[in-house]
């Protein structure tokens, strides 16, 4: 499916469940999203990490609303899978696609302006190297005597002096290789919306509706 | 092809308060069209503004021309659109991590192409031949920040070539660059002038093998306001007095047997991304002595001196006085085991010039040792009038020279050196490594040297180890 339409979907779909209480609905939300999750054959590492950590929020939560309010049972299940809902259809978009697609899906189907489809790729490419750069400054401070605590001022101080280094290099270095801000560009790789595509997001969204009047009514 | 003519330019950073200091002033040259040339004065003195001026990215990521233009073709740079910029003149930046904006390397080169409207038809050819002309299909699919300096470089110089830009700037291309590599990106580059009729502008403070392909040789003041074209005689001369001594034939002994092994490895497995590196039986650097580490570029080196300093991850055993390195605590590690980064804005750790070096006297292990040398090894090194100037500010050079009085002030036991001497001119070099001869000595210190610049190391050094083929051996040559 197409990148941006997809992610287009998936908040849409959850902005629609914040506002309905149907945990029917949420569970089977959920469930769809976990299977289209396995078909992109996650590693077992990341599947645990994705089941237990919304546990936290999603139990806190329903505990919460148990103890602490009269909303009852029902609420408490209809929060508790919507967490799960979240989690799963947002992972379904993000785990099927990767970043280079859904820039040049944002670029050349949603319009956004080129400028800031590569400046955020950029920085997406830079963010092994920031994790990386943390390490070496702490290490180029014991190194030194000084030990540099993850609270420590100089820590940062020397992070986001890189990091202002790279951006006006990242600018240079794309300056130097020919983009120029709003000027016409051409694409190695087109990303079309095809007639699918719509017809996914308008079923997916109708389907929704329908599921969601139907339980409502019963 | 292409003239760059530069006409009375003046050109200045602003300072906070106001000023206008000039780092280029009053200007007038002119670069050959379809010629090979050299640029070259010593670190400071504006090359790579003067650069960056040309290819158009000053002023608008920084600075002020002052005075005067730069014309190519007699148009001036700011009259060319930035969108027809890119076919006339392309640059080759000094720093080989940041230069690129995708994350592959053909990503990288399409993202060029596609900026300068190519046929998506057209594309893929032109990438094909750009990465067979400098010999690196076999790093199409690789990612970007897994290339060594030497593979990012080559990946620079296709990118030029795919964009089929007019003139190609390099901007000290080759520091971090190793002499075979080195090699082979001149001789592309003088086929390039010969066969495409390029014109080919190069900033080096180093002179060393450029003889066999330039045509002219121009230099800049240290002051930054004369820029001359010397004469053939005069060009000659001072290439010839920049050959460096030959080292091939110089002996180094090989470890005696009463050695003390410092840092032991058994089946030490290095890796990058998907690429072994390193696979090592056995190997031993021994205590109090200075060991020198050469290999090409991309073969590990550097990534060697990081699994010593517990920044890299390593299979099998890397043991510092029999201690597994990867189960030390960091902080216990730090006190025997330092670094010296490629990247000499890596180590500051403070603001001026003075800041550094109290830091380093506070925690060194022999303060008195240093507090009675210290202003000798600033006036030795010029940098006793630079106390109170942001460490970033400094020069390439200057940068390197405190990065590594620093570090041997702090007189750590172990002491790893990551390509010290990059960017450092002639007589820096040598009072450099006249300093860490004798702090090295009178504090007993173990060091591992990577360098690609053999001049004057013979002094310096005990043992050789080179890398080749995944393999660390000791030889007894130095060259």
């Amino acid at each position: 499916m197409n990148p941006s339409l997809k992610f287009l979907l998936a908040v849409l779909i959850a902005l629609e469940i914040s506002f309905t209480s149907t945990w029917l609905v949420n569970l089977g939300l959920a469930v769809i999203g976990l299977l289209i999750i396995l078909s992109s054959r996650p590693t077992l590492k990341r599947l645990a990490m994705l089941f237990f950590v919304p546990l936290i929020p999603a139990l806190a939560l329903a505990v919460a609303i148990l103890l602490q309010s009269n909303a009852g049972t029902h609420f408490a299940l209809v929060l508790f899978t919507r967490i799960y809902a979240y989690v799963f259809v947002g992972s379904a978009a993000t785990l099927t696609t990767t970043v280079t697609d859904l820039v040049m899906s944002l670029e050349q189907n949603a319009r956004i302006p080129s400028k800031f489809a590569y400046g955020f790729l950029g920085a997406f490419n830079l963010l092994p190297k920031i994790v990386s750069e943390v390490n070496v400054i702490r290490a180029a401070g014991n190194m030194r005597g000084q030990v540099l605590h993850i609270w420590s001022p100089q820590l940062y101080f020397k992070a986001i002096l890189a990091s202002l280094d790279w951006s006006e290099n990242l600018a240079e270095a794309m300056t130097s290789h020919g983009f120029t801000e709003g000027a016409p560009r051409t694409y190695f790789k087109r990303i079309r919306i095809h007639w699918w595509d719509w017809l996914i997001f308008a079923g997916s969204l109708a389907l929704l509706q329908i599921a969601l009047f139907g339980l409502h009514l019963r | 092809m292409a003239t760059i003519s530069v006409n009375h330019l003046s050109f200045s950073y602003p300072t906070e308060d106001g000023q206008k200091p000039l780092t280029l002033a009053d200007l007038s040259t002119t670069f050959p069209s379809g010629g090979f040339s050299l640029l070259t004065g010593p670190s400071g003195s504006g090359k790579s503004t003067l650069m960056k001026i040309i290819s158009g990215l000053y002023p608008k990521f920084g600075g002020l021309i002052t005075a005067g233009e730069v014309c190519l073709n007699g148009t001036k740079i700011s009259n060319i659109p930035e969108t027809d910029r890119g076919h006339l003149v392309a640059m080759m930046f000094q720093n080989p991590n940041q230069q690129f904006a995708m994350d592959t390397v053909e990503r990288e080169l399409i993202f060029a192409l596609e900026n300068q409207c190519v046929p998506p038809a057209d594309m893929m050819a032109r990438v094909n031949r750009a990465l067979d002309y400098v010999e690196i299909n076999e790093l199409r699919q690789r990612q970007l920040n897994s290339l060594s300096g030497g593979e990012k470089q080559k990946v620079a110089l296709a990118v030029i070539i795919a964009m089929q830009a007019d003139t190609i700037l390099l901007d000290e291309p080759f520091a971090s660059v190793d002499p075979v590599a080195r090699q082979l990106l001149l001789a592309k580059l003088a086929k390039l002038q010969h066969e495409e009729h390029k014109t080919i502008l190069i900033s080096d403070h180093d002179l060393e093998d450029y003889d066999h392909y330039i045509d002219h040789l121009f230099v800049l003041n240290a002051n930054g306001d004369s820029l001359k074209l010397l004469s053939d005689e005069a060009a000659k001369q001072k290439l010839d007095h920049f050959k460096r001594q030959d080292t091939s034939n110089q002996e180094l002994g090989l470890p005696a047997t009463t050695d003390q092994p410092l840092i032991q490895a058994h089946h030490l497995t290095l890796t990058a991304g998907n690429s072994t590196l390193l696979a090592q039986p056995e190997i031993n650097f021994f205590q109090h002595h200075i060991t020198l580490l050469t290999g090409a570029n991309g073969t590990g080196k550097s990534t060697l001196l990081l699994a010593i300093s517990k920044l890299h991850q390593y299979a099998g055993s890397l043991l510092l006085n029999q201690k597994e390195i990867a189960k030390m605590r960091t902080r216990q590690l730090y006190q025997q085991v330092a670094l010296i980064f490629q990247d000499a804005d890596q180590q500051f750790l403070n603001v001026t010039v003075s800041e550094e070096l109290t830091l380093s006297l506070k925690n060194s292990r022999t303060p008195a040792y240093f507090k009675e040398r210290l202003p000798e090894f600033l006036t030795k090194l010029h940098l006793e009038d630079l106390q109170d100037h942001v460490v970033y500010t400094l020069s390439g050079g200057q940068k390197k020279k405190l990065q590594i009085l620093e570090m041997l002030i702090m007189a750590t036991p172990v002491l790893l050196l990551d390509e010290p001497f990059t960017g450092l001119d002639f007589s820096s070099l040598q009072t450099i490594i006249a300093i860490m001869k004798q702090v090295t000595h009178d504090n007993q210190q173990t060091l591992v040297i990577v360098s690609h610049q053999l001049f004057g190391l013979d002094t310096l050094v005990d043992y050789h180890v080179t890398l080749t083929n995944k393999r660390l051996q000791y030889v007894e040559e130095l060259a």
